[in-house]
């Protein structure tokens, strides 16, 4: 029987004295107080930045995206509501940025299939230490996988699985049904595992 | 004829399996549909090794989440809340909505 493992998530810690800061910043900027506003940017920033790296071609786009998301976080900060957590909002913000940027690049260069066809036998890695996965080697594999995959499925495999957000919330970003969600997650998945799958089978090449 | 039966049975666990995957490992199962999945993994080693192997990409998926590395590594020369803060002032604070 193979049993549900333990899988690491990322645990949000969020100290109740944070949390009431981050609202009181949040407040002061929603009255246009400039320097709690940039108190947000240097909390979220680096955080936002990682994330966004993924939905764009390089570093300097990431930066482009990361600063125009703050830019309109900033004007629309008015708008938002306390029913998300705030960096849920930023996220929202920054991937439509993203997205507006990618389409144009989409349309420019073919993305990996992921239409239903036959799944080959699976390649038994299951073995493989744990620490394997932590070498740089391989690392460059699961980047190069997602960057690989077309960004609406991207886009869900890294709030879900990479930043660690709760279904819910990822699909309320991308504003999808949860059903639709899991099936892109799952589907984005079967292609990382596939894109693994074959890098063990050619003998992890160097 | 009993085990052609057996063997549509099969196939249709086989099929919902494939499809349940990610479900499992977000444990978004009931218990029959866990028990269902684990029935058939038992019985077929091509499903059994699919879902290791999911379970194994999902968990070094996370593991990038958790040490935060960008795909583009470090090396920017400023930290990016500097330039998103001198962004901000550059345009002068547009007018909030």
């Amino acid at each position: 029987m193979v049993e549900a493992l333990s899988i690491p998530v990322r645990v949000m810690v969020v100290r109740p004295d944070r949390s009431t800061e981050e609202s009181e910043l949040i407040l002061r900027s929603q009255r246009g107080d400039r320097e709690a506003f940039e108190e947000l940017v240097r909390r979220d920033a680096a955080r936002l930045n990682s994330a966004v790296a993924r939905f764009v071609s390089d570093r300097e786009e990431a930066s482009e995206v990361t600063q125009e998301a703050f830019l309109r976080a900033w004007r629309g900060i008015g708008h938002f509501r306390r029913d998300s957590r705030f960096f849920t909002w930023l996220y929202r913000i920054a991937i439509n940025e993203a997205k507006r940027r990618g389409e144009s690049r989409s349309r420019r260069r073919p993305a990996v299939s992921l239409d239903d066809e036959a799944v080959p036998e699976p390649v038994d890695w299951s073995q493989v230490p744990e620490t394997r996965f932590e070498q740089k080697d391989l690392r460059r594999e699961l980047d190069e996988a997602i960057a690989a995959l077309p960004l609406s499925y991207r886009v869900p495999l890294v709030l879900r699985d990479v930043e660690g957000l709760s279904t819910a919330e990822s699909a309320g970003i991308m504003s999808l049904g949860e059903a639709a969600f899991k099936s892109r997650l799952h589907r984005a998945r079967l292609a990382v595992r596939l894109h693994l799958d074959r890098y063990f089978a050619e003998g992890e090449r160097g | 004829m009993i085990g052609l039966l057996r063997r549509r049975r099969f196939m249709r666990d086989h099929h919902w399996t494939e499809a349940h995957l990610s479900d499992y490992i977000d444990r978004d199962l009931d218990n029959p549909q866990r028990e269902r999945l684990h029935r058939h993994t038992e019985n077929c080693p091509q499903c059994r090794r699919m879902l290791e192997t999911l379970q194994r990409t999902v968990r070094a998926l996370r593991r990038i989440g958790i040490e935060e590395t960008s795909p583009f590594g470090t090396g920017a020369s400023e930290p990016i809340s500097d330039s998103v803060i001198a962004h901000l002032r550059r345009t002068g604070w547009p007018s909030q909505d």
